[in-house]
């Protein structure tokens, strides 16, 4: 019996110190997989690092831009369709047409909080791609808010309120017709300080070559020292903003002999007034004013000899005043713009441009009315019917209006 | 029919279909975005209301407030979940497409914590030495009274709100450190921090489970604050702050039924379960 309990106890022993080696394997084979999986971690978490590393480099790249695409139409069959832009373009041969008004694409780097770089193109209107802008923007390293950037390069002109505004969040396709004809193109180049001195109050200076992007010398224009002034100072309170601009410069005209310089002057001044219905949505209620003086065409063509083969000259007529080839100009619009629910808008803008504030029937009025429908958020449709009004001489004291109202039917993409 | 009615005609038709694709794309629910700080808090709310409500539907996705702002501006989001005020920039882009600056609504209040390890000594901070941190002119625990072991730096990604808090409040609007790890959330900033007895995160305050939150006083003469509900809400920790709804109208129908309840005694309690403090 006693051996017999001998033998159980041995073998009982013998089974618990095979457990205890067994779960001592079992143990350290856990460890060792522990180990394991901790090394495929650590290697993982290198790996992670590292991609990171490099989504972070590629994320200082970014990539903006928008397609506006249109189909436009004349109000009658005699009727021309007018493109846009500054001197307007007409065709007759194309009364009604699908056209791409505007394919932009915009690229910044941006390395920081110190400095970013932009280029910016744009391949519509007439398939040529052009460049947009292109500037370094460096923001000063003594605020903590950075409140002064300097830009050099070419951008827009910082002068009153739709010219800055990006075509595709503006609410008619094109900008009134004073701004077309006073900054062509929109852009310059120079170098410009902004500075924002308080979260609702901006200041921006600029030095600018003075002819514009799309001034038929450019970029070759104004190579002199005289270069061309611009600032303007905004008060963004939210609800109510208003800004003043000022512009000045001087304007060349091209003579045989000596070139007549005439004084290139602009003041403006925008106001923009925010209101929110409960259950419409927001609306807005904007005006600016251009006034000023500069070089007018109708001018030049009165006061300048045209070049012939039998006299290639191009002189002032005889008589003629060359401060007169600068006249004073004013401009102006009044826009209401009212969000129906989420996806639809309204706009109305009546503008107007008087090149000559001293002769009748040369000036330029206009109402433009447009309802936006938002698809999702990237992508509008917009259907704008523009209601020109410019006197067209009919015989001597009689004036007529042509019907040149047109149809813009426009979808834009926004990335 | 002559030329010009024939295409005003064509215009009102256009004008009319995009009407009934409007009803078309309606969509149905409510969706809410934003904030991974307010990502749980805004999960439970939602399926509170759900269960409550049972014909409502709310989606609710994180990202960042940066994120959720964003989709604000460009329509894809009814409600943004904030945990910082919008900036003025991002106010002005979306009046540039609604005409107005958007409604902002508190809803609830944290207190942005320094996380440390547990096993960390440090019992306390100064506003300036979690700058001198986060800027990258302490580098060692030694020099606040520490082991002699490198500080390991978590941080936010740009798009968080709360590191554009802590970057405005902490730093007064400078850089951080280049040596700050970026991490993609808050969970992943205490992740991080529980398994580094070195490191040093900040998040809000119902995140901070399994380490220790820092005091933190706004200067030496002054005694540390821990992030607790009545210091947040008198506002003597330094880093208290309001969690934001963001909307760009004021709130009407299904919506402003959502918000008025989440301000509700109902809604802030739950604002308690998860971590926060109520705004009332």
């Amino acid at each position: 019996m006693i051996l017999r309990s001998g033998g159980l106890v041995f073998i009982a022993l013998c089974f618990a110190a095979s457990l205890a080696a067994q779960e001592s394997d079992s143990t350290s084979e856990g460890n060792r997989e522990i180990a394991k999986v901790a090394g495929q971690v650590e290697g993982m978490t290198e790996q992670v690092l590292a991609i990171q590393a490099e989504v972070d480099k590629a994320k200082k790249f970014k990539w903006s831009g928008y397609v506006q695409v249109r189909y436009e139409a004349g109000e009658a069959d005699r009727d021309t369709v007018r493109v846009a832009g500054a001197p307007p373009t007409f065709t007759s041969s194309n009364l009604e047409r699908f056209f791409i008004r505007r394919g932009r694409v915009k690229l910044t780097y941006d390395t920081g909080e110190l400095s970013q770089a932009v280029v910016y193109f744009d391949g519509g209107t007439d398939r040529a791609i052009r460049l947009l802008e292109a500037y370094v923007s460096i923001s000063d390293p003594w605020t903590p808010l950075r409140q002064h950037q300097l830009a050099i390069g070419q951008f827009n002109v910082p002068f009153g309120y739709e010219i800055e505004r990006s075509s595709s969040i503006r609410e008619l396709p094109e900008r009134s017709r004073a701004e077309n004809v006073l900054f062509p193109g929109e852009r310059d180049r120079g170098a410009k300080i902004t500075s924002r001195w308080t979260p609702q109050f901006e200041t921006v200076v600029a030095v600018l070559n003075g002819g514009g992007v799309n001034h038929p010398e450019f970029p070759n224009t104004d190579p002199t020292r005289g270069k061309d002034l611009v600032g303007r100072a905004r008060w963004s309170q939210g609800i109510f903003d208003v800004a003043l601009s000022g512009y000045a410069g001087r304007n060349t005209t091209p003579l045989t002999g000596p070139d007549v310089e005439t004084d290139k002057t602009r003041l403006g001044f925008d106001g923009q007034y925010f209101y929110d219905f409960p259950v419409l949505g927001g609306g807005s209620l904007r005006g600016e004013i251009y006034a000023g003086t500069d070089v007018n065409p109708d001018s030049v063509k009165a006061l300048v000899t045209t070049p012939s083969s039998s006299n290639p000259n191009r002189l002032l007529r005889a008589g003629a005043v060359a401060d007169h080839l600068a006249t004073d100009f004013l401009g102006w619009y009044l826009m209401w713009v009212q969000n129906i629910g989420e996806r639809f808008q309204v706009a109305a803008r009546y503008d107007s441009y008087d090149r000559n504030t001293e002769v009748d029937h040369d000036q330029f009025e206009r109402l433009n009315v447009g309802v936006n429908f938002f698809y999702d958020g990237n992508t509008r449709f917009t259907i704008a019917y523009d209601m020109p009004t410019t006197d067209v001489s009919a015989g001597p004291g009689r004036f007529t209006d042509p019907h040149d109202n047109t149809w813009t039917l426009q979808a834009q993409h926004k990335f | 029919m002559n030329s010009s009615l024939r295409k005003a005609a064509v215009a009102t038709a256009i004008l009319a279909g995009l009407g009934f694709a409007s009803q078309a794309l309606a969509g149905r629910g409510l969706t809410i975005k934003g904030s991974d700080t307010m990502v749980i808090l805004g999960q439970r709310w939602a399926e509170r209301y759900m269960a409550a409500n049972p014909g409502a539907m709310i989606q609710i996705t994180g990202g960042g407030s940066g994120t959720g702002i964003a989709a604000l501006i460009n329509g894809t989001t009814e409600i943004c979940q904030s945990s910082r005020p919008m900036k003025q920039d991002e106010k002005l882009k979306l009046r540039d497409r609604y005409q107005t600056m958007g409604v902002e609504i508190p809803v609830a209040k944290d207190g942005v914590s320094v996380y440390l390890h547990e096993s960390n000594p440090i019992t306390s901070l100064t506003m300036a030495q979690l700058r001198g941190i986060y800027d990258g002119t302490i580098v060692n625990w030694k020099d606040l009274g520490g082991p002699n072991e490198p500080i390991v730096v978590y941080s936010r990604e740009s798009s968080s709100g709360t590191y554009v808090f802590f970057k405005d409040h902490v730093l007064g609007g400078r850089d951080f450190t280049p040596r700050a790890q970026t991490l993609p959330g808050t969970a992943a900033v205490v992740n991080a921090v529980v398994h580094d007895s070195r490191g040093i995160g900040y998040g809000g305050v119902a995140y901070a489970r399994g380490l220790k939150i820092c005091p933190i006083s706004p200067d030496a003469t002054r005694p540390a604050v821990a992030p607790s509900e009545a210091a947040v809400r008198d506002g003597s920790y330094p880093l208290a702050r309001d969690l934001y709804f963001y909307l760009r109208k004021k709130p009407a129908g299904d919506t402003g039924k959502f918000i008025e309840w989440v301000l509700s005694p109902e809604g802030q309690r739950i604002v308690l379960e998860v971590g926060y403090f109520p705004v009332k």
